[in-house]
């Protein structure tokens, strides 16, 4: 009877020398468990964390004690184990496992059902358990990288670059996410502003600088013929399934409609009274086609425009069904703007585009969007401020694991 | 070229493929054999390659934008791994499970044809396209060249053990693990530069980081000696992670707020 009850200890409670896999494992599913009770008995609030400077404060404080703890307990069972492989290997899946519930969720707070939100299922990485999941896992690298640092070697110096660039992008990102601001600036044509929208908590801010926006301009692809079926209110594709650009000689055809572009006009004014467009180099100049072609054996003639918001569109009709000409998606478009600093008359000018953003007083600046409903005649553009004092040391990071990688890529091929 | 050029293009590639296979397969003995065998694979590459540039050339624009383009230069790609495969580590096999792949992407292709469409939006307008696509399908490529080699281990290993086919399964997941990796960084500096933040937990996003998790579970799952036939398995089955962060990703319900929808048609 007492012998029984020896071997059930052992196989409960084994020495932490022998700790590996099972007990990653344990320790794993133990974090998000623990995770989720928070969010259920929590509430709404997710996890707290402050901004500067206490953030950068409580991240000095974890790598101060996983430098002391990897230095000074090196031979200390728990720590080795915390800091080693198995653990290590087992937290990854686990935050792979959570990013899956967040990568096959949407991840909006209230898309799903009740319980689901309760427990974090909708905003999986602001919850409890991918928070404690993280945590320990920055332990678990950390310890690692001290114990590959100290002593240093050359030949750790691949391991040391990607584990200590991945730790610093990881931590600082989510350390740092507390002070990033991201707002949205309207600019209306002809005006200036130095107020900016905050949709996370739906307030108006002051920026340290003021914008004015000189002209908003857009380029459009080729417009496309299309076949509109009212009945079923839907588009009904080509029958060759190619999109070419519109100009004289093009033929598209649909089933049972034969179309020929006889004539095409990229910028022109139809006005009142007269036989046919005229072209034209003014602004609300539009796309004319000049069409023939059958519509189920009988013959078909006439204009065609895409419209704008000050032009009703022109179109010709069978039917139910109407041939149109769309206007071409987006190519470009762009702001010219001027920035005023504090108490200068003087501004300078800029240009932004999409991918091409412009840095003023710590703000970085981009074209966002514009008034989708007006097109290429918008005088609203949407530019979005993003301040993030952390991203020095996120591409600190990021250029260390791209260091990291290289040489790990030279380890790769040169391995027979 | 176009897609309309494009059934002929990927017929003439695949019976090239076909015939350097059943000749490689047949060249135990005659040395003529392998070498025209070998002549057929390179030309059914050298096909998809040509179509590719003249399809470049026409489109005026990278053709890396939707599903069906991005599985051309995969079917472009992943016979040259097995080629390379071939001329490093002298394992011939490789290529044929390759071959076979490429005419699986193409297949698809032919059976679901893109819409010829020269636009490009305005967020993929930068010089970061380019090298964030190509590396990701580089990484692709080489990680389903692992994957199908996996496959093969764990159905030789019933018979007997090739040391040399799971290095190689190893050293292409290496390898394609870098790949991703430069593929997911510099993804997140184009972010920034394109949408103001280099991480927002977009699908896509999230869809990449959970497969390069998975593979760098490989890595460490490798340096802590787990069993050799289970690395085997994780190798073979984690190619349908990658399956889904390329294009499995539309088709859930967390892609209604993706940014990464470049489809049309």
């Amino acid at each position: 009877m007492k012998r029984k009850t020896i071997v059930v200890k052992t196989e409960m409670m084994q020495s932490p020398d022998s700790w590996s896999f099972r007990e990653g494992a344990w320790l794993s599913a133990a974090l998000v468990l623990v995770g989720i009770v928070l969010e259920v008995t929590g509430g709404e609030g997710g996890v707290p964390f402050p901004s500067w400077p206490m953030n950068l404060v409580i991240l000095l404080l974890l790598v101060v004690n996983i430098v002391l703890a990897g230095l000074l307990l090196r031979d200390n069972p728990v720590v080795r184990w915390l800091g080693g492989i198995p653990l290590g290997l087992c937290l990854i899946l686990s935050i792979a496992a959570l990013s899956l519930v967040g990568g096959v969720l949407p991840q909006t707070k209230g898309a799903g059902p009740l319980w689901a939100g309760a427990m974090g299922l909708d905003s999986v990485f602001s919850s409890w358990p991918f928070a404690l999941t993280v945590f320990f896992f920055l332990v678990n690298l950390g310890l690692s990288l001290v114990w590959k640092t100290v002593p240093f070697k050359v030949s750790n110096l691949q391991f040391v670059l990607f584990h200590a660039g991945f730790w610093i992008a990881l931590a600082c990102g989510l350390a740092g996410a507390t002070d990033l601001q991201r707002v949205i600036i309207p600019l209306y044509e002809g005006r200036s502003t130095d107020r900016a929208w905050t949709p996370a908590d739906k307030t108006m801010i002051g920026l340290p600088f003021s914008l004015y926006l000189k002209d908003f301009e857009m380029l459009e692809y080729s417009p496309r013929l299309a076949l509109y079926d009212q009945t079923h209110e839907r588009f009904i594709p080509h029958k060759a399934g190619v999109t070419d650009d519109m100009r004289q000689g093009l033929e598209v055809s649909w089933e049972n409609v034969e179309v020929k572009v006889e004539r095409y006009l990229e910028n022109a004014i139809f006005k009142e009274g007269q036989a046919e467009p005229a072209p034209a180099g003014t602004k609300d100049a539009l796309p004319w086609a000049y069409l023939s072609g059958t519509y189920e054996g009988k013959s078909l003639l006439g204009w065609v425009s895409t419209g704008s918001p000050f032009i009703k569109p022109s179109f010709i009709g069978h039917g139910d069904k109407l041939i149109v000409l769309l206007p071409g998606s987006p190519k470009k478009y762009r702001s010219e703007i001027t920035v005023m600093l504090d108490g200068t008359e003087e501004g300078r000018s800029a240009a932004l585009e999409v991918n091409r953003p412009l840095s003023v007083k710590g703000w970085n600046l981009y074209q966002m969007g514009y008034d989708e409903k007006a097109g290429r005649w918008s005088e609203l553009s949407l530019v979005e401020g993003v301040k993030d004092p952390w991203l020095p040391m996120v591409y600190l990071g990021f250029f260390m694991i791209l260091a990291g990688n290289t040489l790990f890529f030279w380890k790769g091929i040169r391995k027979k | 070229m176009t897609w309309t050029d494009f059934p002929y293009v990927s017929y003439s590639a695949m019976i090239c493929w076909a015939g350097g296979t059943l000749l490689g397969l047949l060249s135990a003995r005659a040395r003529v054999l392998k070498i025209s065998g070998m002549a057929l694979m390179i030309a059914g590459t050298g096909i998809m390659t040509v179509f590719l540039v003249l399809f470049w050339m026409e489109l005026d624009r990278p053709p890396l934008r939707t599903l069906g383009e991005t599985r051309l230069w995969y079917a472009t790609l992943i016979p040259l791994v097995g080629f390379l495969v071939e001329y490093r580590w002298k394992i011939a096999w490789l290529k044929y499970y390759c071959v076979a792949m490429a005419s699986f992407f193409l297949f698809i292709n032919i059976l679901f044809p893109d819409v010829y469409d020269k636009t490009l939006m305005p967020a993929l307008q930068s010089g970061w396209f380019v090298p964030h696509v190509v590396v990701y399908l580089v990484g692709y490529v080489l990680l389903a060249a692992s994957s199908l080699a996996a496959w093969h281990n764990l159905y030789r290993r019933s018979k007997s053990f090739d040391e040399l086919g799971e290095s190689l399964s190893h050293y292409l997941a290496l390898l394609g693990f870098v790949f991703l990796t430069f593929g997911l960084v510099f993804g997140a500096l184009w972010a920034k530069e394109a949408w103001g933040h280099y991480w927002t937990w977009d699908p896509k996003e999230t869809w990449a980081l959970i497969a390069w998790l998975v593979y760098l579970g490989y890595m460490h799952a490798n340096s802590a000696k787990v069993d050799k036939s289970l690395l085997q398995w994780y190798l073979a089955l984690a190619f349908f992670v990658l399956l889904v962060s390329w294009f499995g990703v539309n088709y859930l319900p967390s892609a209604q707020d993706s940014v990464h929808t470049y489809q049309t048609g």
